[in-house]
């Protein structure tokens, strides 16, 4: 198999990722390959007010700013991470956020960046920590124009 | 951002609205609303009776004395008053959304204010839809569903009482299915997002229905069951999460939410304890899970307990985590009464009003515990958290207490008094004897009292006899017959006042309206996040608290207001 020029790597910091990143790195050839770091942040998100109404607006707010600005700082030191990472193995680095179902911006973003391999983590463990957002392995094998590997 | 989006829907839930309000004004749906609304139906078919042998009657003696026959008109039935109040709804709100609905294709929006209140129009129009729909055609089908299952001896009780399947978990469940499964459309998400504002009304308007007594009486209890209950379960989750070593911010927003109020405590802790993600994540999808399962569980255990409204409103306002649940379960529970209501939301606004002082000692244990903590304003904090809708719920009761809008004496119970209570409402001899009947069924001294006096006076005379009684009508015991005629005493010896009877009515539209509204903020996916340290620690605490809170209601609390 030729090294991909353009390698889309799902990853958000959990164990599964890191696993996909490994990967990643075996099938990528330095000086050829870019690394595109694909973050999606959940659409769930959009729900975490949940059914409150007895705060003011301006709680509301509060929250809102302190959620997104909590989310926007895990993103950033992901992607400082993952970029020093690509640098030490002469790997080229993008990344890419987008807000919504994981499948279908993996889907967008695939297309987008013109991947040629896409790889993402395994689904997370029972007992595993983390986010209940199971990626739609058939939505996204489906819709690839690309082989998909899923780290093991 | 443009908020309005193109879209004929708005329009269409008008014209529909409209052909409602012309098929009732016409009766060509009266087939179908006298299955629907049966007991108003039965209760039309008496004033029609009533009404021909009195026309018969005059016009006999018309007759006998040679003078034309008499122009009578028949009086209004409750089902001809139930199918006009759907009719004026329907019309009024029908009009405005066709209105609307023509100015939202019509106008090309700019960002703005227009925009912005012209986009939640569309929404507040489907919410609104789905109310009518589930409080005009389901409840009733659910009512009459559950009675005939039950009749025809498929089983042997009521399913749609034992599980409430009234106008409230309708719409709520609704609500939850429309966010999760088929989506809220988006030309709605603007107006659908405004359902709490529908819920603050409804408790401001609320504040009206309560006398100087009531509130004195169910604040001192609420104050007392919610500072134990929230002070133990607060201190409860800071000790086991720091056994637990589940890390300061998820043991801090944690301890808020199963705590006060459930996910609006959760919202108003995270910043100041500095809550990651997936603390938030964990935290409001078990407080969601544990409120949603609550609200179903809670008022099947209120039926088998038999308890009355201020012991299920004093149980559902302290055990039930999340403060939206608390007004559903109440709802749920007591649907055609506001009894239970009034009780449970004096149990949330308590909490409510414990809310910024939790806030603030979470704020400062955090900044004790936490390395490196920034600190916060506390006096800042108060001030920002307080709920304002309490100041309105508190103007409604003052306004309330000068008389404004209730019939002078109303309070004081006027028709305890003899001269007031007209013959007609007096108890009759039938049902004096079917009382006579019941007495050795009641056993407590006090209610045993109660039921002579009533015997000896035809009616109530005091509002203890009428709390004593209120008991005394809930044994499963009792004769129909002296059940109702308990009731019908109740009825003569209260009187709402044409306003309070409107405010009443607006009050059950409002939380329908407010609750279908929140069902749709409910989603799986949040819901689907619980999970951790906090779905341990929050169902065990959550547990005690609920059974807690169970046992010293069955044990300490009366019906005494």
């Amino acid at each position: 198999m030729k090294p991909p020029r353009i390698l889309l790597l799902g990853h958000h910091g959990t164990p599964g990722a890191a696993r996909a990143e490994a990967l990643a790195f075996e099938v990528a050839l330095p000086g050829v390959t870019t690394v595109v770091h694909a973050l999606v942040v959940p659409d769930f998100w959009d729900g975490m007010q949940g059914d409150d109404w007895l705060n003011n607006a301006s709680t509301r707010d509060d929250f809102a700013r302190h959620l997104e600005g909590q989310i926007a700082a895990e993103t950033r030191q992901q992607i400082e991470v993952l970029k020093a990472r690509c640098a030490a193995r002469g790997l080229g680095y993008q990344s890419l956020v987008a807000f919504g179902d994981p499948a279908e911006k993996l889907l967008a973003m695939a297309q987008e960046s013109g991947a040629e391999l896409v790889v993402i983590g395994p689904p997370r463990a029972k007992g595993e920590p983390g986010y209940r957002s199971r990626m739609k392995l058939e939505t996204l094998a489906q819709g690839l124009a690309c082989p998909l590997l899923i780290a093991r | 951002m443009i908020y309005t989006k193109k879209s004929p829907a708005l329009l269409i839930i008008g014209v529909l609205m409209l052909c409602w309000g012309w098929l009732n004004t016409g009766g060509m749906v009266d087939g179908m609303q006298s299955w629907l609304q049966r007991s108003a139906y039965s209760d039309h078919l008496k004033v029609k009776e009533k009404f021909e042998a009195e026309l018969r009657v005059a016009t006999e003696v018309a007759k006998a004395e040679g003078k034309p026959a008499p122009q009578m008109s028949m009086p209004k039935s409750k089902f001809d008053k139930a199918k006009a109040g759907q009719a004026r709804l329907a019309y009024i709100f029908g009009s405005a959304f066709v209105l609307f609905g023509l100015i939202v294709l019509a106008w090309r929006p700019k960002e703005g204010n227009v925009d912005y209140y012209l986009s939640v129009v569309p929404g507040f129009a489907f919410v609104f839809s789905i109310a009518c729909a589930v409080r005009w055609w389901l409840d009733p089908v659910f009512a009459n569903w559950g009675a005939m299952v039950k009749s025809s001896g498929t089983l042997s009780w009521d399913f749609a009482k034992i599980f409430n399947l009234n106008y409230v978990v309708l719409g709520i469940v609704i609500g939850i299915v429309i966010a999760n499964v088929t989506r809220i459309p988006a030309w709605a998400a603007s107006g659908v997002r405004t359902a709490r504002l529908f819920l603050k009304t409804g408790v401001i308007l609320l504040g009206a229905l309560y006398s100087a007594t009531e509130l004195a009486q169910l604040g001192a209890l609420s104050v007392v069951m919610i500072g134990i209950f929230v002070l133990g379960s607060v201190w409860l989750v800071l000790i086991m999460g720091r056994r637990m070593e589940a890390g300061n911010s998820m043991t801090g927003i944690l301890s808020a939410g199963v705590g006060v109020c459930g996910v609006s405590a959760a919202v108003a802790a995270a910043p100041v304890v500095q809550a990651r993600p997936i603390d938030i994540a964990y935290t409001i999808g078990t407080i969601l899970l544990w409120g949603v399962g609550c609200m179903f569980i809670f008022p099947t255990i209120g039926q088998m307990f038999g308890m009355g409204p201020v012991q299920f409103g004093a149980w559902a306002g302290t055990g039930i985590l999340n403060s939206a649940q608390v007004a559903g379960a109440a709802l749920a529970y007591d649907p055609t009464g506001i009894e239970t209501l009034k009780v449970a939301e004096i149990f949330n606004i308590t909490r409510v009003l414990f809310l910024p002082i939790i806030v603030v000692w979470l704020a400062a244990w955090y900044v004790k515990h936490e390395e490196g903590a920034e600190r916060v304003a506390l006096g800042e904090v108060l001030y920002s958290k307080f709920p304002v809708f309490v100041i309105g719920f508190l103007l409604m009761f003052l306004l309330s207490s000068t008389g404004m809008f209730t019939p002078a004496g109303h309070y004081q119970g006027k028709y305890f008094s003899g001269e007031q209570v007209k013959e007609d409402n007096l108890l009759r001899p039938k049902e004096l004897r079917a009382l006579e009947a019941s007495l050795p069924v009641v056993k407590e001294a006090v209610q045993a009292q109660a039921l002579k006096e009533l015997i000896e006076k035809r009616k109530l005379s005091s509002r203890a006899q009428d709390d004593s009684l209120k008991y005394v009508a809930r044994l499963k015991e009792l004769d129909p017959l002296a059940k109702a005629a308990i009731e019908k005493a109740s009825k003569a010896a209260w009187h709402d006042s044409r306003i309070i009877g409107a405010f009443r009515d607006w009050l059950a539209w409002l939380f329908s309206i407010g609750l279908t509204g929140l069902g749709m903020q409910i989603t799986a996916k949040t819901i689907k996040q619980a999970g951790g340290k906090p779905l341990i620690i929050g169902g065990i605490v959550g547990t005690i608290k609920a059974v807690g809170s169970l046992i010293v209601v069955l044990l300490f609390v009366r019906e005494f207001v």
